[in-house]
């Protein structure tokens, strides 16, 4: 069966020198993979980001042929797990899969967090998560523009926010138009859920599982720079004057130095998911849009909003320098 | 009805039967090891849940979150080493029967108790999860402040040998429920630039250092008189201390049917989760006792009272996930990501287009709770032998657990030291008797109703007369005030007790039993 090759024997000696010197699977960036990697993902088990990190670890784990352990490690929003990848070793072995924001937001929000997109390796993106603006359906408003001259008219109505960004939202909305809100804080996206169905805000943001409740919600507003795919004739927050989009990408973040050929083998790996149609049957159900970008647009990408949303946070004043 | 009977011919499959039978066991296993428990078992399983069909998927997934909730009596009543905060109220008269011999009897009026919660509580699930969410969705931010607010007066009654000792355990336990990130302005609070504590004291590590690490510790220093203790302690001498009687089965079904409404009540009801319910359902049962001042001893009836509500509230977490899509505990999220999996989209639409999966999922959560009473039944025969064993063998297995069950949810050796950190605070609660159950109760009720209250502030708009639009809450406030004025007239429960509980052989060596 086996015919030995220059080239199968120069692997052999090269591995048995490695193995000889200790390095287990440090091999080479041309040989990688050659054993199991470590995906850490920044939040708990069942939440959105965990089930899209799962179901893209399997797609890559067939195309690399390694298997890839998924490793929950939450804790503030994904920063803990991104503050170990900082210093993990830069062979490909060690990555996290978590959403852009716990570098292109976290650190304008967070004290203890000041990572920028130069901390990090990106070996691509591969999900967009739809963040907007959600309300009951009958409501009379469809569009922020709207909901504006409505709020005028009710004065001390509720708006439900989980995170800084909800309430910068809503602040920003509200110093324009000199309305009278009350914000609502609240824990989780269930919670945001309970609180629309239960008809105790008037508006809320939403991560987008809002989008599971089609025949109760409806979207108002997109927080993003595109329209959502799940519901196109929706404006942007853009497109209605107010310059606050924010995108947010699921994104294989590794340590810096990462050699260039491991990103873009897994960032091929990671492609394979992009078609992938067990992998689409999940996001579908989940409503959660593929976006595929290679090692150099997702680069691009985090420069680029990390820019454009510390300019969002300076005006809004949450942030001096 | 007819689609039950389809769901039940669906799960009946053998392939699909071992998967739920596998989920229970291992939750059982599990929840019955100290510190392990639910956590644990879903780690393990959800990368299994990938190959799984969606209804032994989810199957397996529920029998682990039953099976965890009825094991971790076990080991709160052979070690005094609840696994799981909920267990806390076990440990109180589950450990105590334990040291007198009766630890069979214990553990199977835990198991019985858990399975009739389990069961009842899933037939309410069957019948009522639409109706039951609907107006489950009226009781807002406002009404769960009040009763937090009411919850909280039970303090009062589990507060031990001394009322002011228990509040001050009450208030550390507020305390330490504060640090992390506040939820308006988002400040960080006392995490002293640790990362770590941003979300805030993770509650699994705190309660294994708390409850078990801390008892082992205690124990550690009574080993020679415990050994001796237990070299005596034959167990099943008589067939009266290993079985439960006619007569406790009396006292003990009204005591199991209001653990289950409670329970069923906790779970529909967001942000309570399972530990409310057990503390609730033990406090309310002492305080309907003739003989409160004997809780604490070794009465069965706190055994049936804690377990009975710990398991309801499983099921009925699910309620609201079954019919609206919300996720009601750490379970029914992991549940909403198997589904997602499997291209299902959890919410009421999945009636119209998945009637068949619903009924298997229904049918195999009846079956999983037949099956918790045959593996529960079998598996306690084995469990009960620990009790003989010495405590130099148990200790460092015990430790050995914990460590790995505080470890398993962050992946993170932080845990750990949170574990550690609670283990000297737990051991010295228990050497200066400060009631840790009070100390348990405020760290989990403290951080829900600050939010709630906040909440509140905004959602009446800064108004109190608003009030007057909420009179679930209105009610639950004249209740709180009502107990407070009962509990400081002296009439309260914890005034009679000052002069019980120190007679008692088991507890004169483990003064841990608030």
């Amino acid at each position: 069966m086996y015919t030995i090759t220059k080239r199968g024997l120069l692997h052999f000696v090269a591995a048995g020198l490695l193995g000889a010197v200790g390095f287990g699977h440090t091999a080479l960036a041309a040989d990688y993979p050659t054993g199991p990697i470590t995906m850490l993902v920044g939040y708990g088990a069942g939440g959105q980001t965990d089930l899209v990190a799962r179901a893209t670890a399997k797609v890559m784990a067939g195309e690399l042929g390694v298997p890839i352990n998924v490793v929950n490690k939450p804790g503030a929003g994904g920063a803990v797990a991104a503050r170990d990848i900082a210093k993990a070793k830069p062979d490909g072995y060690t990555m996290l899969f978590h959403s852009n924001s716990v570098i292109n937001s976290a650190p304008f929000i967070m004290e203890q967090v000041n990572y920028t997109p130069e901390d990090f390796e990106y070996a691509g993106m591969i999900t967009a998560y739809q963040v907007g603006m959600a309300t009951q359906k009958d409501r009379p408003f469809n569009t922020i523009t709207e909901y504006v001259d409505w709020a005028k008219k009710n004065p001390g109505s509720s708006y439900g926010a989980l995170s800084p960004e909800a309430r910068l939202y809503i602040t920003e909305i509200a110093k324009q138009n000199g309305l009278d809100v009350n914000i609502v804080p609240l824990k989780s996206g269930s919670e945001m859920i309970n609180a629309l169905l239960g008809n105790q805000v008037a508006l809320a943001f939403s991560g987008g599982i809002h989008y599971r409740y089609p025949d109760e919600l409806k979207t108002v507003s997109a927080l993003t720079t595109f329209r959502h795919t799940s519901a196109p004739d929706v404006p942007t927050i853009e497109e209605e004057g107010y310059p606050l989009g924010m995108d947010s990408r699921t994104t294989l973040i590794l340590p810096k130095g990462t050699p260039r050929p491991i990103l873009d083998r897994l960032a091929g790996a990671l492609k394979a998911a992009e078609t992938d149609a067990e992998f689409a049957k999940i996001t579908e159900a989940a409503n959660i849009p593929i976006k595929y970008f290679g090692v150099d647009a997702a680069n691009k990408e985090m420069r680029d909003s990390y820019a454009k949303n510390k300019g969002i946070m300076q005006r809004a004043g949450l942030i001096s320098n | 009805m007819s689609d039950l009977l389809i769901g039940f011919q669906d799960v009946l499959h053998p392939a699909t039967l071992i998967w739920v039978a596998v989920g229970v066991t291992l939750g059982y296993v599990l929840g019955a090891l100290p510190g392990l428990g639910k956590a644990t078992g879903v780690a393990v399983c959800i990368p299994l849940t990938f190959y799984l069909g969606p209804v032994a998927a989810l199957g397996m997934l529920i029998g682990i979150a039953k099976g965890s909730a009825a094991g971790s009596a076990v080991s709160a009543i052979l070690l005094n080493t609840p696994g799981e905060p909920s267990s806390a109220p076990t440990a109180l008269d589950g450990y105590p029967l334990a040291r007198q011999g009766k630890a069979q009897k214990a553990l199977k009026m835990g198991l019985f108790a858990s399975v009739i919660g389990d069961f009842v509580s899933t037939l309410v699930l069957i019948c009522l999860a639409a109706p039951l969410a609907r107006y489950a969705l009226l009781i807002g931010p406002v009404e769960i402040c009040t009763i937090l607010l009411f919850s909280l007066t039970f303090i009062g009654g589990l507060s031990g040998n001394s009322m002011t000792k228990g509040l001050i355990a009450g208030a550390m336990g507020v305390f330490f429920a504060t640090i992390g990130l506040e939820s308006e302005t988002f400040v960080s609070r006392m995490t002293f630039g640790l990362l770590e504590l941003e979300d805030g004291i993770a509650l699994v590590p705190m309660a294994i250092g708390m409850l078990a690490v801390a008892e082992m510790a205690v124990q550690a220093g009574n080993v020679k008189v415990l050994d001796s203790e237990g070299a005596r302690i034959t167990d099943g001498a008589s067939r009266n201390d290993r079985v439960v009687l006619a007569s406790e089965w009396r006292r003990c079904l009204p005591v199991i049917a209001r653990g289950t409404l409670i329970g069923s009540v906790v779970g529909i009801l967001p942000g309570l989760g399972a530990s409310v319910g057990s503390f609730l359902s033990y406090g309310a049962t002492r305080k309907a006792s003739k003989t409160p001042e004997k809780y604490g001893t070794g009465m069965i009836e706190g055994v049936a009272a804690a377990e009975s509500a710990d398991n309801a509230v499983v099921p009925s977490s699910l309620i609201p996930l079954f019919a609206l899509g919300i996720p009601g505990s750490v379970i029914a999220a992991i549940l909403i990501a198997a589904f997602i999996l499997h291209g299902l989209t959890p919410g009421p639409l999945m009636f119209q287009q998945q009637p068949r999966l619903v009924a298997d999922v229904y049918a195999a959560m009846l079956c999983a709770s037949v099956i918790l009473l045959i593996v529960g039944y079998t598996g306690q025969r084995l469990f009960a032998q620990v009790i003989k064993a010495p405590l130099r063998l148990i200790i460092p297995g015990v430790l050995l657990l914990c460590t790995v069950g505080a470890y398993m949810e962050t992946s993170s050796v932080f845990s750990i030291y949170v574990m550690l950190f609670f283990t000297v605070i737990g051991f010295f609660a228990r050497k200066l008797d400060f009631s840790f159950v009070t100390f348990l109760i405020g760290f989990v009720i403290g951080p829900n109703l600050e939010l709630s209250f906040r909440q509140s502030l905004q959602l009446l708009d800064h108004n109190a007369m608003n009030l007057s639009k909420h009179p679930i809450a209105v009610v639950f406030i004249l209740l709180t005030v009502a107990i407070v004025w009962w509990i400081g007239r002296g009439k309260g429960p914890a005034a009679g007790e000052r002069h019980a509980s120190a007679g008692q052989t088991p507890e004169k060596h483990v003064p841990t039993n608030s």
